[in-house]
Order: C-alpha cells, then sequence, then structure tokens
C-alpha cells in the first residue's frame, strides 16, 4: 500500500482518499434526503386537519438551545480534527468525548420536544403536518443517535488501536458527518421552526 | 392458526397454488442439488462471498434473466386477458395484481439488475482498475437487491401480490383500499433493493473519478464509462427521494399517519409527485446505460470511432440534468394550472434535442463504415427508428394540452414500451451477446441469434404498435376487459399474437445459451469482435486481478491504437497486486435485512426489532473488523498470465 | 505555533453564533413574510458554506472542484425539487 506523506493522515493510503471521496458522494445524496423532507413538509405545512398548527406548538427556548448545542458540538468536533491533524490524540479524543455529549443532551432536548408535542395533542397520527414534522425532525434525530454510536466505536478503537491511518480516516469521516448534521440542523432551525414561528 | 392466517393469499386461484407447489419443488430440487454435488463449499466460497466486480456482475445478469421471464409470463397472460372481448381467463383482481407486478419486475427487478451486471463487469475493466472503489459495499448492493428481489416475489404466493400499480398511487394504496399486506411488499422491497442502488451510485461514481488508469482523463473514457458516471450520478440524486417517499407510504400504512390519506390534511397527490420525481429520472437512469452499450457496439461493428465524442458526452449531461425537471408531465391532468404544465411542458420537449443529436452521431459513425451485422449490431440498427417512433410519440404526449386525451390510455402503455423495449431490452440483448464471449469464454450462436432478433422485433412492433391506435380509440390502461362493441377486439388480438412472437424469441435465448454451452468452440481469444476499448485488451476469462499490468491510455479507443496505431498499452512490468478479501458479511447481512422487510410487512414487531439490532451488529462488526485485503505475488500472476496466454 | 490554535475553527464558531443571532430577528422583530424570509435565507445557506468550507475542508484536496461541483448539483437540484413542488401544489393549483 502506498503511502504518501505530504498528506494529512488520514488521506495518506489510497483507499483513505477513495473513503472520504466516496462519502461526499454520500453526502450529495443526504442533501436529497433532506431535501425531500423540506418539500414535502412546505407542501404539508399548512394542512393541519384539527390539530395544532406549527406556531401554537413550537417554544423558542428548547429549539434555540438545541441549536447552540448542536452548533458547538460542531465546532468542538472542528477543533478535535484539528487537534488530530497536529498529532494530539489527547485532546483529539477529548474533543470527540465532548462532541458526542453535547450530542446525547441535543437528543436529550429532541426527545423531550417530542414528548412535549405528544402531551399538547400533536402526536404522529393527528394531522399531515405532524406527521411530517416528526418525521423531519425524527430523520434528523435518527441521524444523531446513529451518530452516537458509530462516533462511540471510533473512540473505543482510537483508545485501542491508536492514531493509526485507519482510525484517523475513520475520524475525519466522522467529522464530515457530524458537520453536515450540524448544517441539516441549521435548515430545520431556519425553515421550520422559525419560518413557522415569524 | 390466527397467527398463521396472515400469511394465506386473499384471492387465491388454481395458478397460485401451483405456483406455491412450483416454487416448492424448484427451492427442494436446488437444496438436494447443492448436497448430492457437494457444492454447498463452493456456491460460499466462490460467489456468496465474492467481492469480485466481475463475479457480481455475472450474478445481477443471472438474477435479471430470471426476472426478465418472471416478468414475462406477467405480460403473456396480460395480453391473453385481453386478445378477446369479455375475457373470464382472469378476474379483475388478478390482472391488477399481474400488472402491477409486472411493471414493478421489469423496471426494477429486471431492468435495474442487468444495466449493474454491465456496469459491475465493464467498468472497472474499461478504466483498467483491479476492483470498484469499495468491493465489499459492491457485494453488499447486490445481495441486497437480491433479497428485495426475493422478498417482492414471495408477495404471490405469502399474503398476497400489491395490485395498485406500479405506481402504487394513493389513495388506491392506502390501507382503505388495499387492505392486504400486497402493498407493504411493494414499499419494503423496493425500499431494500433502493438502498443496494444508492450504494452501487456511490461506488461507480468513486469508482470512475478516482480509479482511472494512467492517462484515461475524463474525456478519454469508453462511451460505456461515461454513460455510468452520468447514470450513476443520477442514481445518487433521485434514489433518496424514492427512500423518503416509501417511508412515509410505509408510516401511512403500518402506523396510521396522515401523509398520503384523504383526511387530516393528507394530500395524496404528494405520493405521485415524489414518486415521479424519482421516477422519471429513473427511466433515464436505464436508458443511458443502453445509450453506453449501443455507442460501444456501433463503433465496433462500423470499425469506425465514434462520431462525435464531445457532444455525446454534453448530451448526456443535460440529459442528466433536464431528467431531473420534467417530472410533472406524467401528471398533467392532475390539477394543477397552466403555468405549471407549460413549464413542465417545456422541459420535457427539451429532452428530445440532446437525444436527437445521440441518435444523428450513431448514423454518422455508421456513415461509410464497414458495417459487420452481427446479432449485436443488429439490435443496434434495429433500435434506432424504432426508438425515435417512441421518441416522438413522447413529445406527443410531452404537449399538456394534448396529454389529457392520451392520458391512461393504450397510447401511453405503446409509447414507453416502444421507448424501453427498442431502448432498453434490446441494448441489454445485444451487450449480452457482445460481452457474452468476454464473461464466460465462448460465443452465442450467431444464426439463433438473428433468428431471436427478428422474433422479437416483429413481434414487438405486431404487439405495441396496435396499442398506439386503440388507445387513441379510447382504450383505458389497466381495464381488465371490455366488451366486442368497443371495437377493440381485432387489434388486441394483433398484439396477442406479437407477444406470442415475442415469447418465442425470448425462450430461443434461453435454447441459444444451451446451444452454445454445448457446442460453441472454446479457442475465441481474447478479443473476437475486434473491438475497441480496454476490456478486450485483458485475457478471457479475466483473471481476478483484472490486468497484470497496469494500462496507460493515450486515447477513447484506447485497445483499437494499441492494435492498429502502435501505442504501447502495458508499459510497466509486473508488481505484485493488492485485492480485497471475500467476507461472507455482505450476504448475511442482506438476508438479515429479508427478514426485517418480512417482519415488517407482516406488522411482526418482536421480529423486526431483533433483525434491526442484527443489521446494526453486523455494521458494528464490519467497524472493528481489521481488513487489509492481501496481495497476489508476482509468482503467481505470472504462473496465471502464462496459463491464460496458452489458453489462448 | 500559529499553526496550533485552531484560529479558522474560532472564526468559523464565533461566524455562525452571529448568523444564528441575525437570524432570530425573525423572530424578535417585526418583520413582513418578505423580509423575514429573506433573512432567514442569507443567513441559513451563509452559514452552511461556513461550515463547508471552514469545518468540512471541503476545498483541501485536488478534488476540490468534483466535491464542489457535486454539492452544487445536488443543491440545485433540490431547489429545483422544492419549488418545482410548490409550483405544483401551492402556487398554481
Amino acid at each position: 500500500m502506498k503511502i504518501d506523506h505530504s498528506l494529512p493522515l488520514e488521506y495518506s493510503t489510497k483507499q483513505n482518499g477513495l473513503n472520504i471521496f466516496g462519502f461526499w458522494v454520500f453526502l450529495a445524496a443526504e442533501i436529497m434526503l433532506f431535501a425531500t423532507l423540506f418539500t414535502s413538509y412546505f407542501t404539508l405545512e399548512h394542512r393541519v386537519g384539527g390539530g395544532p398548527s406549527g406556531t401554537e406548538i413550537f417554544e423558542i427556548t428548547p429549539v434555540l438551545m438545541e441549536t447552540l448545542i448542536l452548533l458547538t458540538s460542531s465546532f468542538t468536533i472542528g477543533l478535535g480534527v484539528h487537534a488530530m491533524r497536529i498529532g494530539n490524540k489527547k485532546a483529539m479524543t477529548a474533543f470527540f468525548v465532548i462532541t458526542l455529549l453535547l450530542g446525547l443532551g441535543f437528543l436529550g432536548l429532541e426527545i423531550d420536544e417530542f414528548i412535549t408535542y405528544i402531551h399538547e395533542g400533536a402526536t404522529l397520527q393527528t394531522s399531515a403536518f405532524t406527521a411530517i414534522l416528526m418525521l423531519t425532525l425524527g430523520t434528523h434525530g435518527a441521524h444523531v443517535t446513529f451518530g452516537l454510536f458509530w462516533g462511540s466505536a471510533i473512540l473505543m478503537q482510537l483508545k485501542k488501536r491508536g492514531l493509526t491511518k485507519e482510525t484517523a480516516n475513520k475520524s475525519f469521516i466522522f467529522s464530515l458527518y457530524w458537520h453536515f448534521l450540524d448544517v441539516v440542523w441549521i435548515f430545520i432551525f431556519s425553515f421550520i421552526y422559525l419560518k413557522g414561528m415569524m | 392458526m390466527e397467527f398463521l392466517e396472515r400469511f394465506a393469499v386473499p384471492n387465491p386461484s388454481l395458478a397460485i397454488y401451483a405456483s406455491m407447489v412450483a416454487i416448492g419443488l424448484t427451492l427442494i430440487a436446488i437444496i438436494a442439488g447443492l448436497t448430492y454435488f457437494k457444492k454447498w463449499g463452493y456456491l460460499w466460497r466462490e460467489w456468496l462471498t465474492t467481492v469480485d466486480h466481475k463475479r457480481i456482475g455475472i450474478m445481477y445478469l443471472i438474477s435479471a434473466l430470471i426476472m426478465l421471464f418472471r416478468g414475462g409470463v406477467d405480460a403473456i397472460m396480460m395480453r391473453a386477458q385481453l386478445a378477446v372481448p369479455d375475457n373470464k381467463l382472469l378476474d379483475a383482481q388478478h390482472y391488477n395484481e399481474i400488472f402491477t407486478t409486472h411493471g414493478v419486475i421489469m423496471l426494477i427487478f429486471m431492468a435495474m439488475p442487468f444495466i449493474f451486471a454491465f456496469m459491475n463487469f465493464l467498468v472497472p475493466l474499461q478504466i483498467g482498475a483491479r476492483d470498484v472503489a469499495f468491493p465489499r459495499l459492491n457485494a453488499l448492493s447486490f445481495w441486497l437487491f437480491f433479497f428485495g428481489a426475493m422478498l417482492f416475489n414471495i408477495s404471490f404466493v405469502v399474503g398476497g401480490s400489491p395490485d395498485a400499480g406500479w405506481t402504487s398511487y394513493f389513495p388506491l394504496a392506502g390501507n382503505e383500499f388495499s387492505p392486504s399486506v400486497g402493498t407493504n411488499y411493494y414499499m419494503i422491497a423496493i425500499q431494500i433493493s433502493g438502498l443496494g442502488s444508492l450504494m452501487t451510485g456511490i461506488n461507480m461514481i468513486t469508482t470512475i473519478l478516482k480509479m482511472r488508469a494512467p492517462g484515461m482523463t475524463l474525456m478519454k473514457m469508453p462511451m460505456f464509462t461515461w454513460a455510468t458516471l452520468v447514470t450513476n450520478l443520477i442514481i445518487v440524486t433521485v434514489f433518496p427521494v424514492l427512500t423518503v417517499a416509501l417511508v412515509m407510504g410505509t408510516m401511512d400504512r403500518l402506523f396510521g399517519t396522515n401523509f398520503f390519506s384523504s383526511t387530516n390534511g393528507g394530500m395524496d397527490m404528494l405520493w405521485a409527485n415524489l414518486f415521479w420525481v424519482w421516477g422519471h429520472p429513473e427511466v433515464y437512469i436505464l436508458i443511458l446505460p443502453a445509450f453506453g452499450l449501443y455507442s460501444e457496439i456501433i463503433s465496433t461493428f462500423a470499425g469506425r470511432n465514434l462520431y462525435g465524442y464531445k457532444s455525446m458526452v454534453a448530451s448526456m449531461v443535460i440529459i442528466s440534468g433536464l431528467s431531473c425537471v420534467v417530472w410533472a408531465h406524467h401528471f398533467f391532468t392532475m390539477g394543477q394550472g397552466a403555468l405549471a404544465n407549460s413549464f413542465f411542458s417545456i422541459t420535457t420537449m427539451m429532452i428530445s434535442v440532446p437525444t436527437g443529436v445521440k441518435i444523428f452521431n450513431w448514423l454518422f459513425t455508421m456513415w461509410r463504415g464497414k458495417i459487420r451485422f452481427t446479432v449485436p449490431m443488429l439490435y443496434s440498427i434495429g433500435f434506432i427508428p424504432l426508438f425515435v417512433l417512441g421518441g416522438v410519440t413522447g413529445v406527443m404526449l410531452a404537449m399538456s394540452a394534448a396529454d389529457y386525451q392520451y392520458h391512461n390510455t393504450m397510447f401511453l402503455v405503446a409509447h414507453f414500451h416502444n421507448t424501453i423495449i427498442p431502448g432498453v431490452v434490446f441494448a441489454m440483448l445485444a451487450g449480452l451477446t457482445f460481452y457474452w464471449p468476454k464473461m464466460f469464454g465462448f460465443m452465442l450462436n450467431e444464426r439463433i441469434g438473428k433468428w431471436t432478433f427478428w422474433l422479437l422485433t416483429v413481434g414487438f412492433c405486431l404487439a405495441f404498435l396496435p396499442m398506439y391506435v386503440t388507445g387513441l380509440d379510447g382504450q383505458a390502461r389497466r381495464m381488465y376487459t371490455y366488451s366486442a362493441a368497443a371495437g377493440f377486439s381485432t387489434l388486441n388480438m394483433v398484439s396477442f399474437v406479437g407477444a406470442m412472437i415475442m415469447a418465442v424469441g425470448f425462450v430461443l435465448i434461453v435454447y441459444n445459451v444451451y446451444h452454445s454451452v454445448r457446442y460453441a468452440p472454446r479457442n475465441i481469444g481474447a478479443d473476437p469482435w475486434d473491438a475497441r476499448s480496454l476490456e478486450w485488451a485483458t485475457h478471457t476469462p479475466v483473471p481476478e486481478y483484472n490486468f497484470a499490468v497496469q494500462p496507460h491510455v493515450a486515447s477513447s479507443q484506447a485497445f483499437w491504437d494499441a492494435k492498429k496505431n502502435g501505442h504501447v498499452l502495458f508499459p510497466g512490468k509486473v508488481e505484485k497486486i493488492h485485492m480485497p478479501n471475500n467476507s461472507g458479511v455482505p450476504f448475511i447481512m442482506s438476508a438479515i435485512f429479508f427478514v426485517w422487510g418480512f417482519s415488517m410487512i407482516f406488522s411482526l414487531w418482536i421480529p423486526a426489532i431483533i433483525s434491526t439490532i442484527a443489521i446494526f451488529a453486523c455494521m458494528a462488526h464490519r467497524s472493528f473488523e481489521k481488513d487489509h485485503g492481501r496481495y497476489i505475488s508476482v509468482a503467481e500472476i505470472e504462473e496465471t498470465e502464462t496459463k491464460l496466454r496458452g489458453a489462448n | 505555533m500559529s499553526e496550533l490554535f485552531p484560529r479558522k475553527q474560532i472564526m468559523g464558531f464565533v461566524f455562525s453564533l452571529v448568523l444564528t443571532a441575525a437570524a432570530l430577528a425573525v423572530y424578535f422583530l417585526d418583520l413582513t413574510f418578505a423580509q423575514g424570509i429573506t433573512v432567514l435565507l442569507i443567513t441559513a445557506f451563509v452559514q452552511a458554506l461556513l461550515q463547508l468550507v471552514v469545518f468540512m475542508h471541503a476545498g483541501e484536496t485536488e478534488d476540490k472542484w468534483i466535491i464542489y461541483g457535486k454539492v452544487y448539483f445536488m443543491i440545485g437540484i433540490a431547489l429545483v425539487t422544492i419549488f418545482g413542488t410548490l409550483l405544483i401544489f401551492l402556487w398554481d393549483m
């Protein structure tokens, strides 16, 4: 296997480069996935049947907290990758752990938000609006949940195997994933919550 | 007993009971045969766990051929039912099930794997690579498709087939009007194989953009590789849309949500919209690789470089963009206003321009060429006039005002079969004949092949051209019968005769394979057609590492220029080659997906949850596994090379 | 030492916070729908671009143009899908 030392560790083998490139293609597909959810959301947004509308159930405080937590976690994983590139495994591990903890916090708040909606009579079955709202948020939330397991697996490998070509590659790809989830959340925040409360 | 009742077929008939017996006997025969000949180990080691793109390609091919016959039987039954007025051969329910499964199987489980077969087999060879970028992901793609297809097919005998059309429009596909589990099969089986398609898309794009042989710039790629690149770009763009639409449909059916219902704000039209956002590009996903194959075949047998290479590439890229902005032409009559209809009408008509450019390029490639009328070339020549006819009727359908007359009639059925059969099916059969020697080491019989071509062409014209007339006269599609007074009787009988002739043609293909396996000579060399691109530059059969020395490419007709103009194709010397290891995980994981799908279809929540966990366990296993592949040593390569050189 | 300090990431984070705060204007100020949606479109897309460039390092390899090309192509098709659907169902039905 050829190793190119002029590149960062995560790009250093041919397969590593392919993995990162392939993941970008996957992220491009994810753009369409969420675009479809947004398409459906905008179409069904005002079709509330007998149930509540967005303006009635959205609350700014938890949403803002979720946003800030996810933004911060995107920042900390950026720091993690930075630490990885200067070879500081300890700092990198710390930043990854912080990121995952923030992710967990985000998830907790989101679950609480869902429970609140259900108590307010906005269940999955209430109307087209509640269904698409929960599907869109749920898809993002499921991605975050998957990310938590994935990130933990990478942390375990990092601890056991050290900072190698493979673990660096996996960590970098995970960081792409996490940043992408933050980007998706920005759109959810802007065009579902803020637009709904405007 | 109550538990088992849900698996019963809701509308049984003699044919279904007969198939149950047939499926059971086939399974027993396969298992007994494998045991008797002690082939279980061979099957597992060489095929089920393989990550070799060539073997995966061949497995796609076999699945596609099997599905072709499954879908073909449906087609014959439909034509038989419509052959005479007031026919009692099938009742309305069975007719619904048959046209639904015919559509789904032909598009998703026949045409898609057929194009994936060629992509997998050819692309790494055409670009001079060892394998695809992610060989194990490739195996997973195949097995997801395979188990998706199997899941869809058992609907026939367990629980009942879907019956809401291959488009599965809501509210018809909702629980209220489709209470059986049939539509659940549709939603989940397509979802599983769709995931496989998406992974193939990612894999192929990465392979083509990152793993080309030295010297092969984008504008020196063979045309089929270009077609594959553009096709997979469309796959990655639109399959996520299908994923979401199917999830919404599944939730409506299983969890009582109101996405597409008629109550509580649900919007049935949104399904049609999302379906066609995927569905229209999907037809270009099928036709572009076909165009790629025709380009290879026409330039080979005309003995000339492809005319207008750059305009060929440009037109495919334009088609890929336009294909994503035309979807509403499938429902001009749904009720949106003139502005929306005009927009989609114009974009639709625009697509005919780049397609026309391609047609003229093929004609100019043949112009003054020394054409060899081989079987693949016959298909390609037959394709041009027939496809133009299909294209012209497509432009007629594109005019939204006129579409109110054509919509939902046999005219439409004639149109899309007229594009898909000469476009896709002919291309697949041409490609099959053309690449058969590379895949299996012997040629298919030329004389039987020509008979097949003529039978299919004549059969096609008889079967589908009359539908244009009955369609304009008002025969609606998806109606299981009509009265004699309607006056459709004669033309429908002609259609039935045509369908039977086509059936004979397809059976001849099977006979051709049998005949050629027995009698065809095996000493055909690596380049039996005197072809032009890299896949012919390696041995037949292709060694697992494809090329002993990585080729260097200087033109878009690399192999031709090496043969005729003295380009050096293999300048280096043999080095050890890195290859991926086989793995059983893709097969196991896909089999678990099958269990998951089955449990979801029948709302068996406990197995569904367990299999979900098992799927994630497979992914975790992959994450923690240390797999660095293996090396093939120089000595081994040289031994293989000597042996293969001797064989030729 | 300058390379060791994650200046780029910190700048990116600060900008994200500023843009989030700016987007909140639509909640706290009394804007018309057109004004509000303009603010949201600008803040959301700028912030997405910021993540792409600063944190995801989209432009750091030789594949820069392929990656950007792909992402922009997808965004293009995504917008066509969204606005096409809205045209069909909301603005022209």
